[in-house]
């Protein structure tokens, strides 16, 4: 039999100012774990959707994996329309965007120049990044450009400043910004996209970074593959988009282990947290949990009863810090090397960072319980 | 027969390197109804003998056997269980829980019963009633002097109707006023209801309101049957 619900919940304001300091330590520690679990998943979502299976990029060989880097001739498009034959076609127009895309200093009226992604394309770029929704304005005709959702954050500027109307600098050019788009918090959303040509003539380039093919199905990129193998004069390389942010998560995998670690560290210190409160409140309640035991209460109930004072506490840490992780830190974003990502509150994230604000109550309270229970009820009920 | 029943019991403990033998083969035999109160000097092994009666220690030989269960030979989990219907206990000082109220400390040890919500309401009301607090059961202990929460005390002592009833020194915390008034109302639940009581205590006048006292000194019992006779041969310990 346990001891009543109430008892254990009313223990919780015997020491009223130590309890609201315990909740508000535990609640800390919750939100700092919703924050980086949100972070983890923000930064998995963003490279997860950002691969579309059906799109494979060609790009140079000798690029490695970093896209930035890589250069191929003007004509591989139309090169490679007319030898592949899986190309999605639409009322005779293949679906494919050739790109220029670089990383490059961008200036901002009155504020500090920040390094913008910018990636040059041609109208056809809609049919394969089938993701990009414009949200405001218009599509950049030339010397126009239009900025992704998250473009700002990658600046480290206010959004306010690449508002619809505003001028930027790059490229030893001024842009006058003409539209806002979103594209499913894939990476595209911290880029700055304008006119291929405009951004060819601006950089004094006539290569491309790369095309981007949208296939009829999956499998067909390797027909793209091997025509690069065949073509070993164009240096040229193919991978499945899905695959080449696969294998940018590979390259951020170090970040997330550090991530997870930094969530380990924190939930350690929400132990000690959790500890500290039923050290304490168990320390002056020696004599109450020897007389339970007189009364007849076996040492489970009691046990129990001490980790639902704890479970009560962390879930109401869990509760205040998922519902300020869920208003304000969910939708966050953040800057990154690759780009910028928003911070996501999930339902994996929510459930990590609840269980392990519950586990922390269980874990706060099992030691001090048991040690309480573990003297003689004998000793124990003279105990000061 | 007696209600309680205890044959040779021994219990020793060691502290350091020395063995301090606190109960040494001692008889003891209660009668249903009996008060029974225990006095002797510090150490002599009052609250040892009052732990083994209540199951929440255990001797090192002899057993002890109330209402024909030797509770020597229950496990744990069963002694508890064995408590919670026979046993109830009077401390010192109240031991009330303070976040409950009177009516919810009374409650506690009736939970542990199998009864309905209203059987157990009833119990806690008699209960209570009993100790004269009927007027009191929503208050808090905060709220309560000295003697009600004794009372309280008391009222969870009995809200179960155990075989025996325990007490270690109830009056030890109190003024002379509400010692007496408890005294009384020790002497009267034992009168009217018939509680079988087993008290230790110091204090000669309130061992002499049980129907038999005994002295215990060095581990084994002294004749004593009056509280003049405690008082003579207890030596300067008991005051």
């Amino acid at each position: 039999m346990l001891l009543p619900w109430e008892y254990g919940v009313r223990n919780l304001a015997r020491r009223p100012i130590h309890s609201g300091l315990t909740l508000l330590a535990l609640t800390t520690v919750i939100l700092l774990i919703f924050v980086v679990v949100g972070f983890i998943r923000g930064l998995e979502c963003s490279l997860t959707v950002s691969g579309d299976p059906n799109v494979t990029l060609v790009y140079s060989m000798t690029s490695e994996e970093n896209i930035e880097n890589s250069a191929i001739s003007a004509q591989i498009p139309d090169l490679l329309s007319a030898s592949m034959s899986a190309t999605v076609k639409q009322f005779g127009i293949a679906h494919h965007s050739p790109e220029l895309y670089l990383g490059t200093r961008v200036t901002m009226a009155e504020h500090s120049p920040g390094l913008g992604l910018v990636r040059g394309v041609t109208q056809s770029a809609p049919l394969v990044r089938r993701m990009v929704r414009i949200t405001e304005g218009t599509w950049p005709q030339s010397g126009e450009v239009m900025v992704g959702k998250l473009a700002a954050t990658k600046l480290g500027v206010p959004a306010e400043v690449l508002q619809i109307g505003n001028q930027i600098e790059m490229e030893g050019k001024s842009w006058k910004i003409t539209g806002r788009f979103a594209a499913e918090g894939s990476s595209f959303e911290s880029e700055i996209w304008c006119d291929l040509s405009d951004l060819q003539t601006a950089t004094k380039r006539q290569d491309l970074s790369l095309v981007a093919m949208l296939l009829n199905d999956r499998m067909a990129a390797s027909e793209v593959g091997l025509f690069c193998l065949e073509r070993k004069d164009l240096e040229l390389r193919a991978i499945r988009e899905s695959e080449y942010y696969q294998t940018l998560q590979e390259h951020y995998r170090p970040v997330r282990i550090l991530s997870w670690l930094i969530v380990g560290l924190v939930a350690t210190a929400g132990i000690f947290a959790g500890l500290n409160l039923m050290y304490g409140a168990l320390a002056g309640r020696i004599r109450e949990l020897a007389m339970l035991q007189v009364l007849g209460y076996k040492r489970i109930a009691i046990l129990v009863s001490v980790v639902q004072e704890g479970l009560v506490l962390a879930s109401a840490a869990s509760l205040i810090a998922g519902g300020f992780a869920i208003c304000w830190v969910n939708g966050l974003s953040v800057r990154f090397t690759m780009g910028a990502f928003a911070l996501r509150i999930d339902s994996l994230a929510i459930f990590v960072g609840c269980a392990i604000g519950l586990l922390l109550g269980v874990l706060g309270a099992l030691p001090p319980a048991l040690k309480a229970l573990h003297a003689s009820v004998a000793i124990n009920l003279k105990a000061v | 027969m007696a209600l309680v029943e205890l044959s040779n019991v021994t219990k020793q403990f060691t502290k350091g390197e020395q063995t301090i033998t606190p109960l040494d083969q001692i008889d003891l035999q209660i009668a249903e109804g009996e008060f029974v109160s225990l006095m002797g000097p510090s150490g002599s092994g009052k609250s040892t003998l009052l732990n083994l009666v209540s199951g929440i220690d255990r001797p090192d030989s002899g057993s002890i056997v109330i209402d024909g269960t030797d509770i020597t030979q229950l496990s744990r989990g069963k002694l508890a269980d064995w408590r919670a219907e026979n046993l109830g206990y009077i401390f010192q000082t109240h031991n009330l829980i303070p976040v409950l109220t009177a009516y919810e400390n009374v409650e506690l040890p009736t939970l542990l019963l199998k009864q309905t919500s209203q059987q157990r309401a009833r119990r806690v009301q008699l209960a209570m009633n009993a100790v004269g607090l009927g007027d009191r059961v929503n208050h808090y202990p905060r709220q309560l002097s000295g003697g009600q929460e004794q009372r309280v005390g008391i009222a969870r002592a009995i809200v179960t109707h155990p075989k025996i009833v325990v007490a270690d020194e109830p009056t030890g915390s109190l003024d002379l006023k509400t010692s007496r008034q408890i005294q009384k109302l020790l002497q009267d639940l034992n009168q009217q209801l018939g509680i079988t009581m087993l008290m230790v205590t110091h204090d000669n006048e309130v061992a002499s309101i049980a129907t038999r006292q005994l002295l215990l000194n060095q581990g084994k019992f002294i004749d004593g049957h009056t509280s003049p006779s405690v008082r003579r041969e207890g030596g300067e310990a008991l005051g």
